[in-house]
């Protein structure tokens, strides 16, 4: 699955520019550590948090893309380090759960 | 020797949680920084040799060591804090420049931030190496590398704004002071 799939069938608002990466599984966490430590590449990533280091972490381990979920707004200069490491973040107004349940009927498995 | 032939395949290992904790001296302003594994980070002032230092913050992180899954090699993080992303506050600065040179050819620049009794020293070079063999085995995009370089690369660490990974903005984690 492309990002842009992801985004038609979450019905997911892009912040930024969309990089149309592959999908391949999904890793939920709040913590950059969780994900330095055991998130994988190709993973879309959703999260609560908003802060910059996010993309760092992301894009690090190679994460496809970022879901915000709750309405969380994102600040811009998250927005700005997301372009340049070529990282898509999505908002939702979805909480956690709700994107986990959506992003399993979307067809999104764990990474194994 | 089998190591000296080994290619070695870096896996993560002994993931530890903790504090990234940094503290001030209150008499001369100086900054220092060390991952702490307790439960809670510790916040009480001490003196330590002309010293008085106070808590200035912490954030929850981890720290790791590598092994290599086919010889069995370890590689120790102690003194590892963590990792930084530059995000180009000074112009000057050294690491800023190579990180613009490296982003060009999408090669994606972290600082390993290493501390000894408090005070910045550098990662030795082999243990930069594995950590960039082993974030630079986990990525699938074409084209695009890792490369973590030391901290001392950095004009002014105290100046500096790079994005350390660190867990900000979970205060609702954190232990009551």
């Amino acid at each position: 699955m492309k990002v842009t799939d992801l985004e038609t069938k979450l019905k997911l608002k892009p912040v930024n520019q969309v990089y149309d990466k592959d999908i391949d599984g999904g890793f939920v966490s709040d913590m950059v550590s969780d994900v330095m430590a055991g998130a994988q590449a190709g993973n879309v990533w959703v999260t609560v948090q908003t802060h910059k280091n996010v993309v760092a972490a992301a894009n690090l381990v190679d994460i496809a893309a970022i879901i915000v979920v709750r309405g969380k707004k994102i600040p811009e200069d998250t927005i700005q380090m997301a372009d340049r490491a070529r990282m898509t973040m999505f908002s939702t107004d979805l909480d956690t759960f709700q994107v986990a349940i959506k992003l399993y009927e979307a067809g999104i498995r764990p990474k194994t | 020797m089998k190591a000296d032939k080994c290619g070695h395949t870096w896996k993560m290992t002994d993931v530890r949680d903790g504090f990234i904790v940094t503290e001030k001296c209150y008499h001369c302003n100086l900054l220092r920084v060390y991952f702490s594994p307790e439960e809670t980070p510790p916040k009480e002032e001490y003196k330590e040799g002309e010293h008085y230092w106070d808590y200035a913050g912490s954030a929850q992180s981890i720290q790791f060591n590598m092994r290599c899954s086919s010889c069995g090699k370890l590689v120790t993080f102690e003194n590892l804090v963590g990792l930084m992303h530059c995000i180009g506050c000074d112009e000057g600065c050294y690491l800023n420049t190579v990180s613009r040179i490296c982003e060009s050819q999408n090669i994606w620049v972290y600082a390993g931030l290493c501390y000894a009794a408090g005070s910045e020293i550098d990662l030795a070079a082999d243990k930069l190496e594995v950590l960039t063999d082993y974030f630079g085995s986990r990525l699938r995009t074409p084209g695009k590398k890792i490369l973590v370089l030391p901290g001392s690369l950095r004009r002014s660490p105290e100046s500096c704004r790079g994005e350390l990974l660190k867990d900000v903005g979970l205060l609702s984690l954190e232990p009551e002071s």
